[in-house]
C-alpha cells in the first residue's frame, strides 16, 4: 500500500515552486500588462542569471536544520548535511558565476546560467524531498 | 625531387577538444535518481526498505551500489563527451573509475560505525532504527557516489585552468 503520508513531503517541496518560479513569473506578467509593453517573458529569461540558486541554498539550509533536530546518528546527520550543503553551495555559485561572467561581458551563451541553475535547483529540491521523507519515517520509528 | 601533391598529402589532424564537465550534467541525473528513490519509498514503503535491508544483510548492497554508480558515472561522462564532440580525458576517466568505488567503500565503513553507535546506545525499537539508518545511508551513498566524482573533476579542471 502506498505511503500517502510520505507523499505529503513531495507535495510540500513542490509548493516551494509556487513562490520561487510561478510568483515572479506572474508578477512580471502583471508588470507587462500594467505598463502596456510588448514582452513575453519566460521563466528561463527571468532566471537566466541563475537566480534559482538562492532559494535552493535556503531550502538546503532548512533541510540541514531538520536533520540536526532529528535523532539519527551523528554519522548520518553529518553525511546528509555535507551533501545537502554542497549541493546548495554549488547551486548558489552558479548564480554568482553567471552574474560575474555576464557583468564582465565574457559570457557568449546566456542560456547556460538558466540550464545549470535549473538542474542544480532540481537536485536540491529532489534531495530535500527524499530527506524529509526519510526523516518522517525515522520520527515514526522513534515515536513507536 | 618534387614536392608531394596537396591532394596526396596526409590530411592534417585537427586535435579534438577535451571534454569539459559541468556540475549541471551530473545534477540532472542525480535529481532523477533522487525522485525515483523518493517515489519508491512512497509507493512501496514496506517492501522497498525491506529489500535494501535484506541485501545489506547478505552483503550484496555495497557491490551493487559500486557497480551501479560506476556505470552511471561512466555513461554520464561519455554522454558529456559525445554532446561536446570531445575526447574523454584520461585523468577524468580514471577519477570516475575509482572515486565511486572509494566513496561507496568509505560510506560502508561510516554505516558500520553508525550501526555500532545505534547498537551501543541500547535504544528501544532497535531493528526498525537500524533499518532506517541503512536506508538513509543507501540513499546518501548513491547520491554521493554519483555527485562527488563530478565535483572532483570539476574542481580539478578549474585548478588546471587557473594554473595554465
Amino acid at each position: 500500500m502506498p505511503g500517502w503520508n510520505s507523499l505529503k513531503w513531495l507535495l510540500w517541496i513542490s509548493l516551494y515552486l509556487i513562490p520561487v518560479v510561478f510568483l515572479p513569473w506572474a508578477i512580471s506578467r502583471t508588470w507587462v500588462y500594467q505598463h502596456g509593453k510588448e514582452l513575453h517573458l519566460k521563466p528561463q529569461q527571468l532566471f537566466q542569471r541563475g537566480e534559482l540558486g538562492l532559494p535552493s541554498l535556503v531550502l538546503a539550509c532548512s533541510v540541514i536544520w531538520n536533520l540536526l533536530q532529528s535523532q539519527l546518528t551523528p554519522h548520518t546527520i553529518a553525511l546528509g548535511s555535507v551533501i545537502m550543503g554542497l549541493s546548495g553551495i554549488m547551486a548558489v555559485s552558479v548564480w554568482v558565476e553567471t552574474y560575474c561572467r555576464q557583468s564582465s561581458g565574457g559570457d557568449q551563451r546566456p542560456e547556460r546560467g538558466w540550464r545549470d541553475s535549473r538542474n542544480l535547483a532540481l537536485l536540491v529540491f529532489s534531495m530535500a524531498a527524499v530527506l524529509e521523507i526519510l526523516l518522517d519515517r525515522f520520527a515514526k520509528v522513534v515515536g513507536q | 625531387m618534387s614536392a608531394p601533391a596537396p591532394a596526396l598529402a596526409a590530411p592534417a589532424k585537427t586535435p579534438r577538444k577535451i571534454a569539459v564537465v559541468r556540475m549541471a550534467d551530473a545534477s540532472g541525473a542525480v535529481a532523477i535518481l533522487s525522485l525515483v528513490f523518493g517515489l519508491l519509498l512512497v509507493f512501496f514503503p514496506e517492501s522497498f526498505p525491506r529489500m535494501i535491508v535484506r541485501s545489506w544483510q547478505h552483503a550484496q548492497l555495497m557491490p551493487i551500489m559500486m557497480v551501479f554508480t560506476f556505470l552511471l558515472d561512466t555513461c554520464l561522462y561519455l554522454r558529456v563527451a559525445y554532446l561536446q564532440s570531445a575526447k574523454p580525458r584520461p585523468a577524468a576517466a580514471a577519477c570516475l573509475g575509482s572515486l565511486p568505488i572509494l566513496v561507496v567503500g568509505g560510506l560502508s565503513i561510516l554505516l558500520r560505525s553508525a550501526l555500532s553507535y545505534t547498537l551501543s546506545a541500547g535504544l528501544p525499537n532497535l531493528q526498525a532504527r537500524l533499518a532506517e539508518e541503512i536506508l538513509a545511508h543507501t540513499y546518501l551513498g548513491l547520491v554521493s557516489a554519483v555527485f562527488l566524482p563530478f565535483l572532483a573533476i570539476r574542481l580539478l579542471q578549474q585548478l588546471k585552468a587557473a594554473n595554465a
